[in-house]
């Protein structure tokens, strides 16, 4: 055996593990410190940016002086999207930081399990920005979620209207659905074909793009076939870049439709802006209130970069909530009193407070006196249904030489009535 | 008080559960000397067959039979069977890495079924709608996961007590010198691919309890329970605990699972804030290292085969 090495080996791992023991003394001493939870995929490319929007928003919250009294400290935890990982970590969040709220996580698959074995039984609040999953809505309506849990992505129903309004508009006849095989892409795919076929587009196929394939050749090829006018994707932007790519290249039309999962900066260098001129998107966001331009704003000061990865308005959003249901609920609340508390702040008749430090301050005016809040946030006035879902006004987006540009704004009564038009 | 005991019960409860998995694979790998590729399917099989069978009903999938728990539990442990029969039929003459690819395969095959066959496991969305037995009466989640601890160990012992008695007895000896030399084990009369099979079957079983119990847990489960990642999880327990030793592969499972765990808390809890972000990659890297460490350290595992001289 390589003794030489195994002996560095031996000494290197004591003297990282020091390392990193050294930085933790830099913690910022407060008189008091609420710790709440994140299980977010963070070894995950585009869970990263997820839990940095999260704890950007704890960070506003702790220039105003944090919530219920005390400064909050955002302790993160990594799913690995893996469920075993997730519903781990959100139990030692639970019963060894003893967190009274969790936000997370983003696969439905490690959400749920983290919603019945440990958020639920321990009374922890739950906000997720990214599961999508029907199975969800169909627990809370059961009465299993206790009122415990909320999320701030619209379910999809909401983006398989408005493309299917977009295909409408551009009179497309037919159209082929390409969709992410999860939860998320099964239940958009299988929405957005019935809606198409509901305002009489045919639908020439539905195709799942498996993750992590070296090539997509056959799954384009099967696309193809029926000839489509146009393609519905509701993909991420890895696979969406292969895709896209090799369906250009076997002739495919550039008339495509987009969920907002492929709003991102790295589809559109990686697949040429000059193919994506007939490219359209749909997003759940509402850039029409001020607080959404400012988050955008503020998002730009604070990374440098566009916020346009998926999740990240939701994810601000989800903390900002959490937060402001717990500066509501005042000192040492459980979650039970916490999430009591969210209708509170997201009261469509309440005082309107903006998405920041400022706003934040005046929300705990208000709170104080007892009062009530409308949180107006980076995907809009957000407010939550019976089973903690929310719907959303919705926007069409297309790509520029530069980012990212809105098209056309879809009010929440224009999205509702086209959608009850489907029925 | 009872914060700080609920987590140790919670981590003995998933490890235990994995450490059953690891004996189904001890046996077959460890002693029999058959490279299953595809833990996450017969582990999966065990889980789904049990919610198939003891759920509730649901609109939009297969199942919820409402059986009677002991009786729906063996019914996901023989779905399991049923599945490495059908399997081990097929592969079993296949040797080492080629039985491993052809595994390998079978559980990628299962995962990307439920995932698709909506009609049978809920699709991508998963399979709920599964009551805890003794959940009404036991409405405290502590005493209730206490509980559900006690059976899940017993369930271990069990197994564990089994495969013992099974490898002192002329059977285990004949498993083994399969393992060692299968021609010579021929010439002795014996016939290896039954034998082969047996222990093939048997192992599954085993994994497929501790599906069953996964299962019943989180009285849910998703085509993301069994991705490839649990395969390699359960062969890493096996192999840093000491393959071909019982109490090996427990101990392998304790401490496999206790260093994926340990570490991602270690990192959120001491990391600094800058670094807080990537606390996800490093704690890959950490697993990676120790696992590495481990193997170069003690080739053989913690607790080594023993040989054993039954009469």
């Amino acid at each position: 055996m390589n003794l030489k090495h195994l002996n560095r080996f031996r000494c290197g791992l004591p003297i990282l593990l020091l390392g990193l023991l050294g930085f933790a003394g830099s913690a910022s001493a407060q008189n008091c410190t609420t710790k709440i939870g994140a299980v977010l995929p963070t070894s995950v490319d585009w869970g990263r940016p997820i839990a940095a929007t999260a704890q950007f928003a704890v960070d506003l919250v702790n220039e105003a002086g944090g919530a219920g009294g005390c400064k909050i400290e955002m302790v993160l935890r990594d799913t690995q999207v893996d469920p075993k990982v997730g519903v781990d970590a959100a139990k030692a969040l639970v019963d060894l930081e003893k967190v009274p709220v969790l936000l997370g996580a983003v696969s439905s698959g490690v959400t749920v399990p983290i919603l019945t074995s440990v958020a639920v039984p321990a009374g922890v609040m739950e906000i997720s920005c990214c599961s999508s999953s029907t199975a969800i809505t169909a627990l809370a309506k059961e009465g299993k979620t206790k009122g415990l849990w909320f999320r701030t992505f619209a379910t999809s129903g909401v983006q398989a209207a408005v493309g299917t309004m977009l295909a409408k508009d551009k009179g497309y006849k037919s159209v082929a659905v390409l969709y992410k095989n999860d939860d998320w892409g099964q239940d958009i795919s299988k929405l957005t074909a019935e809606a198409l076929r509901a305002v009489g587009i045919t639908v020439t196929g539905s195709i799942a793009i498996n993750d992590g394939q070296a090539s997509y050749r056959a799954e384009v090829t099967e696309a193809l076939k029926g000839n489509p006018e146009a393609i519905y994707m509701a993909l991420y932007p890895k696979e969406g870049i292969s895709v896209v790519r090799e369906w250009l290249s076997l002739g495919g039309t550039q008339n495509m439709i987009m969920a907002n999962s492929l709003k991102s900066d790295e589809f559109r260098d990686s697949v040429g802006v000059k193919y994506l001129k007939n490219a359209l998107g749909t997003d759940t966001a509402s850039p029409r209130v001020a607080s959404a331009s400012r988050f955008v704003e503020m998002y730009k000061a604070r990374f440098n970069s566009e916020p346009n990865g998926p999740g990240l308005s939701n994810s601000f959003d989800a903390t900002m909530i959490a937060l402001l249901a717990m500066e509501a609920a005042g000192p040492n609340a459980s979650g039970a009193q916490i999430a009591a508390q969210v209708r509170r702040v997201t009261d469509p008749k309440g005082t309107p407070v903006t998405a920041d430090t400022a706003g934040f301050r005046q929300a705990k005016e208000v709170l104080k006196s007892g009062g009530t809040v409308m949180y107006q946030g980076a995907t809009g006035n957000v407010s939550f249904d019976a089973n903690g879902d929310v719907s959303a006004p919705a926007v069409s987006w297309s790509f520029t030489e530069t980012g990212i540009k809105e098209e056309r704004y879809i009010s929440l009564e224009e999205v509702n009535a086209f959608m009850n038009s489907l029925n | 008080m009872i914060g700080w005991l609920s987590y140790p019960i919670f981590f003995a409860t998933v490890a235990s559960i994995l450490a059953i998995a690891v004996l189904g694979l001890n046996l077959q790998w460890g002693i029999t000397g058959l490279f299953n590729g595809g833990v996450a399917a017969f582990f999966g099989a065990g889980a789904y067959g049990l919610l198939i069978l003891g759920g509730t009903p649901q609109p939009d999938h297969m199942g919820g039979f409402e059986w009677f728990y002991p009786v729906a539990l063996l019914g996901g442990v023989l779905f399991s069977g049923l599945l490495a029969w059908i399997v081990g039929l097929l592969t079993l003459k296949l040797r080492h890495d080629y039985l491993a690819i052809a595994t390998f395969g079978v559980a990628v095959a299962f995962e990307n079924f439920v995932r698709n066959a909506e009609w049978f496991s809920g699709g991508a969305k998963g399979m709920r709608g599964f009551e805890r037995p003794l959940e009404s009466w036991i409405a405290d989640p502590f005493w209730f996961n206490l509980a559900f601890l006690g059976v899940v160990l017993m369930a271990l012992m069990g197994v564990y007590a089994l495969l013992e008695r099974l490898l002192r007895s002329p059977f285990g000896r004949l498993l083994r010198a399969i393992r060692e030399d299968e021609h010579a084990a021929q010439s002795l009369g014996k016939t290896p691919s039954r034998v082969r099979l047996t222990a093939f079957v048997t192992g599954s079983m085993i994994m497929g309890l501790a599906g069953g119990l996964y299962a019943t847990f989180y009285a849910f489960v998703s085509p993301q329970d069994v991705v490839p990642t649990l395969t390699f999880q359960v062969w890493a327990m096996l192999i840093v605990g000491g393959a071909g030793n019982n109490r090996g592969g427990v101990l392998g499972a304790f401490l496999i699972w206790a260093a994926w765990t340990a570490s991602g808390w270690g990192l959120s809890r001491f990391a600094p804030v800058e670094l807080q972000l990537y606390t996800g990659t490093l704690q890959y890297i950490l697993i990676g290292l120790i696992i590495v460490g481990m193997l170069l350290w003690r080739p053989q595992g913690l607790l080594p085969e023993k040989l054993i001289m039954s009469q």
